[in-house]
């Protein structure tokens, strides 16, 4: 029964990661450029002294402290008590919000799909070396969220999660953004997948999480249709979310304008990001999300 | 540069150009497309447009290149005309020759056309009136359309649609061209002083333009120097066969006999084969095929004289009819391959010989094919009251011999002896021992008439009034003349026979003969039947204000009056063919119209004429438009702009 409904989760994850690229993502970790806390002990350094085997200082005994710490060997030399201090090793959260709204649907191909599998790719890195992982799709608001997940036996649940959400409604990023905060998940890295073209902004949103322990990455995914619109004529363009319309009569000059448009935009949102901690990526969804991953990501150190 | 319709370009640009601007307002019908957000979209419309539709419409190259093109084809509909002649305005005078030769189809449709299309194109370039006209030039122009009379369709205008239209309506005639008439006309209009008060170029002399092919045969006539007239020679071939002349007679010795003269001329450089057919009333009665040698070639192929045929036929035909000899070849000139004659029907004289005892006379008339010879004394001619004699249906010609009668009744008179009172002839003296001197050995009283040994003992010496025709004359007085009064004739012989050497030559018999045929002939010698393209149809003697229908070549049913003394004059006669003549309750008159013009057959263009003994040189070059109309260029310039309107919406609607 376990094994039945494990290999139709492999099956289904399949459909997001293929079993080639799971291979080569086995290699990596996700990294945090951040010593960040987590919340159970895990494979990694925290700011905390604890147990551990690493070694971080001596401290003089004051009273209360736990004898199994003391350094009798530093007694026998100086007849001082010094209490031995360790560099606590805990689990390092990965917090992936994907966006889920409607615009996320268009594109050829789709964003959905981009964004999905790169969820999945992330998540499945993070799982793989028990890291703690929280995986959030949201569209006017969180619409779903998988929390504490941690280790292999997660996959299947996360792949589940991923291909069930359905993307649609509004992108209220701002109210998404409060709502993961709210959620207390805990400091870690934060990864952000969306179009972050949102009528309302995205910079309370962003505040909101650069404010907190994060290590924030912003991923901005765009169809290749919105960044080289291929439109033509005299066009009434409706926007899916809010059924906005603008009408446009396409000319070279007009095109010109969405292309320095769009520029400024992802480089404001750049910017924005840069000067704040948090690093910026911008992905196309005609590109393959193996090569962004396997070489982008692991370039700009979020995984190694 | 001037504008023939600028004012229809301003009430097209009045609909138009805010029509185009309209369009630019309109909202189009879009297509719709889903996006995943219009954020970047909108953003990029409110870059690329600001709000106010006038600088909307200022950036937009393709409302620009169409204004550009409405722009050009209203200036096209304006019709720009760019004057390439300079100078102030002229006067013109155009001499279109519409006689026969220009109707030779060697240039397709006729001459004359071309020589139409050639003034119309004359008078497009002419500088008109135009209230955008940069400069207020206006060429005054004539026009006169000439054959062997001239016409003038136009008077001196600058409005170029009256010009065309007088162009237009010159019509195709048969005549010969004959140009000094409207060179007088031209001169005598262009001369016309103070008749346009603004126009300051009434002093000048009027320029001629002429248009003819060259046959005109009364050059010699004209005086205009060179400068004055510019020729434009219209034609091209000289091949023609025609008919040149043509005589139906009826013989004197068998009236039922009729005997047909034609010559028929071929003017071409190739021999010609062709059938000559004769036919009365349209039938055919004869078809004879002759060959025509090529014109002589000289050196000046002007005077090359025509290869001429002449066809003989004869046949027996005792009624009234029209006859008709017709050249069957199909060349460039149409009007001279008929010619038409109209028989009268045969008709034997019956002559009354008033006379006290004359054998030689009595032999001479019998020996004549008369109906009827009577014989009267004075006594019984005096006796007879007028009312006898008053129709000409008893007696054809009345011969007085050595008689004065008291009273002459109306009739045709061959008087011997002393000529009768009161047709203003007196006699101033006897007069003895005459020769001749001199006759007229052309008239037809004296064909084959030798006169040479008449000497008369006695004479009277007569004196003559201005319009009577002397056909011979003795040394000291006229011997035969020709008279007519009071509706009679009277051929006049001042001396007795018997009293001269006449009796005993040949030539008494002949002109006894000739003398009675002659006056035979005048009977109805007022109607004139076989008439040339252009001599009047003329009848006499009607009653005042009778209305005759005439039906010609052409028309039909054409109404004329008499006159108050009884004449009707008929000038229209400018086509070839047979003329009707109807008035009531007689029977109808035809009369027949020919060419035979041996000038006019030869349609050779003569491409250099003789003025004043100075020599014309065609124009070699057609005329052609001494302005240029600018329409076609800007229909060009929308063509081009459509196609770069066409490439410039293709690059802004790819990206």
């Amino acid at each position: 029964m376990e094994k039945t409904k494990a290999t139709t989760a492999r099956k289904r994850l399949t459909d997001l990661l293929d079993p080639e690229f799971m291979t080569r993502l086995d290699a990596l970790d996700v990294l945090s450029r951040k010593i960040l806390q987590g919340k159970l002990q895990g494979e990694r350094r925290s700011k905390r002294h604890g147990q551990s085997v690493e070694f971080a200082d001596h401290r003089p005994y004051v009273v209360g402290d736990d004898l199994r710490f003391v350094d009798w060997n530093i007694y026998g030399r100086l007849e001082q008590l010094f209490l031995k201090l360790f560099l606590e090793e805990q689990d390092l959260t990965v917090h992936i919000v994907a966006d889920a709204s409607a615009s996320m649907s268009m594109g050829e191909p789709s964003k959905e799909l981009f964004i999905k599998k790169l969820a999945a790719a992330l998540g499945y890195v993070s799982l793989v070396n028990n890291n703690r992982v929280s995986m959030s799709m949201f569209g006017d608001g969180l619409t779903g969220q998988l929390a504490n997940m941690r280790g292999r036996n997660y996959l299947h649940q996360m792949a589940d999660f991923l291909l069930t959400a359905e993307c649609d409604g509004l992108s209220q990023f701002d109210t998404t953004c409060r709502q993961v905060v709210g959620g207390r998940i805990g400091s870690g890295v934060m990864i952000v997948l969306s179009d972050f073209l949102f009528k309302e902004g995205y910079d309370s949103g962003l505040r909101r999480l650069i404010g907190r322990q994060y290590d924030l990455y912003v991923i901005q995914v765009l169809s290749a249709q919105e960044l080289s619109p291929d439109l033509g004529g005299d066009l009434k363009l409706i926007d899916i979310e809010d059924a906005d319309v603008a009408e446009i009569t396409v000319s070279a000059a007009l095109a010109k304008y969405y292309k320095r448009n769009l520029t400024a935009y992802c480089n404001e949102l750049k910017d924005f990001c840069t000067r704040r901690g948090a690093v910026y990526v911008l992905a196309s969804s005609a590109d393959s999300v193996e090569s962004l991953v396997l070489n982008y990501l692991r370039r700009i150190r979020l995984l190694r | 540069m001037e504008w023939l319709t600028p004012l229809t370009a301003f009430y097209a640009a009045a609909v138009s150009v805010p029509l185009l601007l309209l369009l630019y307002f309109l909202k189009l019908k879009r297509r719709e497309q889903i996006v995943s957000s219009t954020l970047l979209w909108k953003r990029a419309v409110q870059d690329l447009q600001v709000n106010a539709p006038f600088q909307r419409l200022r950036r937009n190259i393709l409302l620009l290149l169409q204004l550009l093109m409405l722009l050009a084809l209203l200036l096209a509909l304006a019709a720009p005309i760019l004057a390439l002649t300079a100078g102030g305005a002229r006067r013109y005078v155009l001499l279109i020759d519409r006689s026969a030769s220009m109707s030779a189809t060697d240039i397709k449709p006729t001459r004359l056309d071309q020589a139409k299309k050639q003034a119309g194109t004359f008078v497009e370039s002419l500088r008109g009136e135009s209230f955008f006209s940069l400069r207020g030039a206006r060429d005054q122009t004539m026009v006169i359309g000439f054959d062997n009379h001239a016409k003038v369709m136009c008077n001196f205008t600058a409005d170029k649609r009256q010009l065309i239209a007088a162009i237009d309506r010159i019509a195709p005639g048969d005549g010969d061209s004959a140009l000094a008439e409207a060179v007088m006309v031209a001169q005598a209009f262009a001369q016309a002083p103070g008749e346009e008060p603004q126009n300051q170029s009434v002093r000048e002399t009027a320029k001629m333009i002429l248009f003819s092919d060259g046959r005109i045969h009364d050059l010699d006539e004209i005086m205009v120097s060179t400068d004055e007239l510019t020729f434009h020679c219209i034609g091209e071939s000289t091949e023609n066969v025609g008919v040149t002349a043509m005589q139906a007679r009826r013989s004197y010795e068998d009236p039922d006999r009729i005997d047909v003269f034609a010559t028929v001329a071929n003017y071409g450089d190739e021999p010609a084969t062709t059938d000559v057919q004769l036919s009365i009333n349209n039938d055919v009665r004869a078809v004879k095929s002759v060959t025509i040698p090529s014109g002589k070639t000289g050196d000046d192929s002007d005077d090359a004289g025509p290869g001429k045929v002449a066809v003989n036929f004869a046949l027996s035909y005792a009624e009234a009819g029209v006859l008709q000899v017709k050249q069957l070849l199909r060349d460039s000139l149409a009007s001279d391959d008929a010619a038409w004659a109209i028989l009268s029907p045969p008709k034997r004289l019956s002559v009354l010989l008033v006379t006290n005892g004359n054998t030689v006379l009595e032999l001479a008339l019998k020996a004549c094919p008369l109906a009827g010879l009577d014989l009267m004394s004075p006594a019984q001619f005096d006796a007879n009251g007028i009312s006898d004699f008053s129709a000409e249906k008893a007696y054809d010609v009345i011969v007085l011999d050595n008689h004065l009668p008291a009273k002459l009744p109306k009739c045709r008179y061959l008087v011997f002896g002393r000529p009768p009172n009161e047709i203003d002839v007196s006699v101033a003296e006897q007069l003895e021992n005459q020769v001749i001197v001199d006759w007229r050995p052309k008239h037809a009283v004296l064909k084959y008439v030798s006169l040479t040994n008449l000497f008369a003992q006695e004479c009277y010496k007569m004196v003559l009034p201005r319009d009577a025709e002397v056909l011979a004359e003795f040394n000291e007085s006229p011997a035969l003349a020709l008279l007519r009064r009071k509706g009679s004739v009277f051929l006049l012989a001042g001396f007795d026979v018997l009293k001269t050497t006449w009796p005993f030559e040949p030539s008494f018999v002949l002109f006894c003969y000739n003398a009675v045929s002659f006056l035979g002939m005048q009977v109805g010698q007022n109607q004139q039947v076989n008439l040339q393209v252009g001599e009047p149809i003329v009848i006499q003697g009607l009653a005042p204000g009778v209305t005759a229908a005439i039906d010609g070549p052409g028309f039909s049913d054409s109404e004329i009056k008499a006159s108050s003394a009884g004449t009707i004059r008929f000038p229209g006669t400018d086509r070839v063919g047979i003329y009707g003549l109807r008035i009531s309750q007689q029977l109808p008159r035809l009369f027949a119209v020919n060419l035979l013009d041996p000038l006019e057959s030869n349609i050779g263009p003569r491409r250099e004429i003789v003025l004043s003994g100075q020599q014309v040189q065609a124009r070699e070059s057609a005329v052609t438009r001494a302005n240029l109309p600018l329409w076609p260029f800007l229909v060009g310039l929308v063509l081009i702009l459509a196609c770069l309107e066409w490439l410039i919406y293709n690059r802004k609607v790819r990206i």
